[in-house]
């Protein structure tokens, strides 16, 4: 029953994860960026939920798509500003500006809202559905079924709209979208656009199950980053089965072995992944392989 | 020769005449002025530690100030003045250090008061220690500094490991008792210190512990932990950790529909945040903490209960104290007690006399053990009822009854 439980939760976990590491897999493949401030991203986005609900009490479920919309107007203007230029020069400018970010993200924050420890309390909170021993909590189900919501509508944006498709392109072979008159600029700011909304929803939903804090985004890029490399660069299908195998290890781990041992035994499974499968599970190149440009 | 080193000079004279007539142990200057006794420490005025320095500050003068309004203290047949002297150590222990040896060679002061922090007291009270002069802390849980076997540094505060003391000892004595115990910890140093020294305490007291585990640093989520934890069906939880961790705690208890008679955790209750972020999941949920206004204690110098001190500190600092400033203000009343009580100021008597404290201050009771912790305080216990954190123990004059076992959530 225990591991039954134990399995379950991490699943639900999973679904967090994965919401959270698509976003950073559609940034990095299309654009090319290792954004290291998707962490904070998604913590902006908690605290734009967590401050349309403590002045309107809007449910933070119902307010995604505002906290989505806000974070993809802010990841559009940044990519099409800013990042656009830099992505011309090399990976590693673009790392250093990341970080960049990253600090910037985290300076803003703290300067707004302090560093006290946030979280969203909603009437249902404890509420869970029960099934003889097992427990699962109803908001816990509610991130789950979101998160694979997302990741559904963006995947009918991509396979079935003309600009999803353009993503795409760029995605696996950005010269050849180019000659065909796709515009890059703004194919790369969409693809920023899209990854900062879905970091941002992560983030409101981060916001219903945990706390959070200003400085609390830096666990949870590492988290996207893994995720991405175990399920594969720009694979959706990966991103959703590494999150939810990632989240279920680290259950089984922290619950019947010990919660000590939960990041070795998810960096053990990674570095066997990139020695045995470097492209990841689902991924059809490797990570750090640029694509033509 | 400039002015200052004649001035020296003059001091150091006097000082060697004074010493000569066998009155060893006056504070210079005291040619100047006889009447005074000057102690002397280095706090963290400025750098990353300011803010808990300067309070630590205002506590000492606020001492000052009232005992020299009252006449000051009583030595023999003599009334002195009480003056303080200060340096800033930057928050650095090793500027502390030096800044102890300062003191102690070119001021002159016999009687030293802690500086802020474990980290600078366990460094300077080898300087105590060296000179043999009694050193007063008022801000050192850590028990490193205690467990060197010196003789000549004593704390006004409760050490770490007596943090949950007075928690295993509600669950103990609680009907039905919080039989089953469960511990969990952040890895880190003084969570971990907390919750061995519950172990300990919860064993002696009879306690089972049911379940013990530690997570790492930067977790997220606690749900299989504490899914695991469950089926060993605890009465009792205790947490240690920082706020953030103890919140998703609290909230992933509440949606994992853990049954716990009582539930405390290290760090949460007070701090802003806590409760608005958990909402009903936080009711009844228990901390311990070193002092708050509305504890009951009443101090037998100025005749302050708690709530009198954070007032005539109100007025004169324009803020409610937290914890530091009657912690420091403790420190300066140990030395009174002790100065009065053998009517000298040889550094060796007052450290025998300090070794003996038994006074009650608005801070609370202390009295030292012979590593010089304060062991007679422990920690009061505040608990969430209705959304705002009460006073519940120690229970004589509590503002609030202890809720348990806490209702259903």
């Amino acid at each position: 029953m225990l591991t039954l439980q134990i399995v379950l939760t991490g699943i639900l976990l999973g679904g967090l994860y994965a919401c959270l590491a698509i976003g950073f897999s559609i940034i990095w493949g299309v654009t090319n960026l290792i954004n290291l401030a998707h962490g904070s991203m998604a913590i902006l986005g908690a605290y734009v939920t967590w401050l349309i609900w403590s002045h309107t009490g809007l449910d933070p479920f119902l307010s995604i798509p505002l906290t989505a919309a806000a974070l993809f107007a802010f990841g559009y203007a940044l990519q099409w500003g800013v990042l656009n230029r830099i992505a011309r020069t090399s990976l590693f400018m673009t790392l250093i500006f990341t970080f960049g970010l990253d600090m910037v993200l985290i300076n803003v924050m703290l300067a707004l809202s302090s560093a006290d420890i946030r979280g969203i309390p909603l009437a249902y909170s404890s509420a869970a559905l029960t099934i003889g021993e097992i427990r699962l909590p109803y908001t816990r189900l509610a991130v789950f079924a979101m998160a694979l919501l997302l990741t559904y509508l963006l995947h009918l944006f991509m396979d079935h709209t003309r600009s999803g498709q353009a993503v795409r392109a760029t995605a696996q072979n950005p010269r050849a979208a180019a000659m065909l008159g796709i515009d890059s600029n703004h194919i790369n700011a969409m693809a920023f656009g899209i990854g900062a909304a879905l970091a941002g929803a992560a983030g409101a939903l981060l916001a219903v199950v945990y706390s959070f804090s200003p400085v609390t985004g830096a666990p949870l890029t590492m988290k996207a980053f893994v995720i991405v490399a175990l399920g594969g660069l720009g694979s959706m299908r990966g991103a959703i089965f590494a999150g939810i195998a990632l989240g279920v290890a680290e259950n089984l781990v922290s619950g019947l072995l010990a919660p000590g041992y939960r990041d070795a035994v998810s960096f053990v499974l990674l570095i066997l992944l990139l020695v045995l499968r470097p492209r990841g599970l689902f991924g059809d190149r490797y990570l750090f392989d640029a694509p033509a440009r | 020769m400039s002015i200052k080193r004649l001035y020296r000079r003059a001091l150091l004279g006097a000082g060697s005449i004074v010493v000569g007539a066998g009155l060893a142990g006056f504070a210079i200057p005291a040619a100047a002025q006889q009447d005074t006794i000057t102690f002397g420490t280095a706090l963290s005025l400025t750098g990353r530690m300011s803010t808990e320095g300067v309070r630590v500050r205002e506590g000492y003068d606020l001492y000052v100030k009232t005992i020299n309004e009252r006449g000051g203290i009583k030595v023999g047949n003599k009334n002195y003045k009480v003056a303080i002297k200060y340096y800033d150590d930057q928050s650095d222990a090793n500027t502390s250090v030096k800044l102890y040896e300062k003191l102690i060679n070119e001021d002159g002061i016999k009687l030293l008061l802690g500086p802020y922090s474990s980290g600078i007291t366990f460094a300077t009270s080898a300087i105590a220690e060296k000179y043999q002069l009694p050193m007063v802390a008022a801000h050192a849980a850590a028990t490193g500094t205690f467990d060197r076997g010196f003789k000549y540094i004593f704390a006004t505060l409760t050490p770490v490991d007596q943090y949950t003391s007075n928690m295993v000892k509600m669950a103990a004595d609680a009907k039905p008792r919080g039989q089953r115990v469960a511990l969990i910890h952040e890895t880190s140093l003084f969570p971990q210190a907390s919750i061995e020294a519950a172990e300990r305490q919860a064993k002696a007291a009879g306690l089972e512990i049911v379940y013990k585990e530690a997570y790492p640093t930067g977790t997220k989520d606690f749900s299989a932990m504490l899914s695991a934890m469950k089926a060993r069906n605890p009465d009792v939880l205790l947490a240690a950790g920082y706020t953030g961790d103890m919140t998703v705690i609290a909230k992933q208890v509440a949606e994992l529909g853990i049954n716990l008679k009582m539930f405390g955790v290290s760090l949460g209750p007070t701090l802003p945040g806590f409760v608005e972020a958990l909402g009903p999941a936080s009711e009844g949920i228990l901390e311990p903490i070193q002092w708050a206004p509305n504890m009951a204690w009443k101090d037998e110098i100025f005749g302050w209960t708690a709530a009198d001190y954070a007032e005539i500190f109100r007025k004169e600092y324009g803020r409610l104290p937290d914890y530091h400033p009657p912690q420091s203000t403790a420190a300066m009343q140990v030395y009174q007690r002790a100065l009065e009580k053998v009517g000298t100021l040889d550094p060796k008597a007052v450290r025998d006399a300090i070794a003996q404290t038994n006074i009650m201050t608005a801070y609370g009771p202390v009295r030292f053990n012979e590593k010089g912790q304060n062991i007679a305080k422990g920690m009061g216990v505040v608990q969430i009822q209705n959304g705002k954190a009460v006073v519940v123990f120690p229970t004589e004059g509590s503002e609030a009854k202890f809720v348990y076992p806490i209702k259903g959530r």
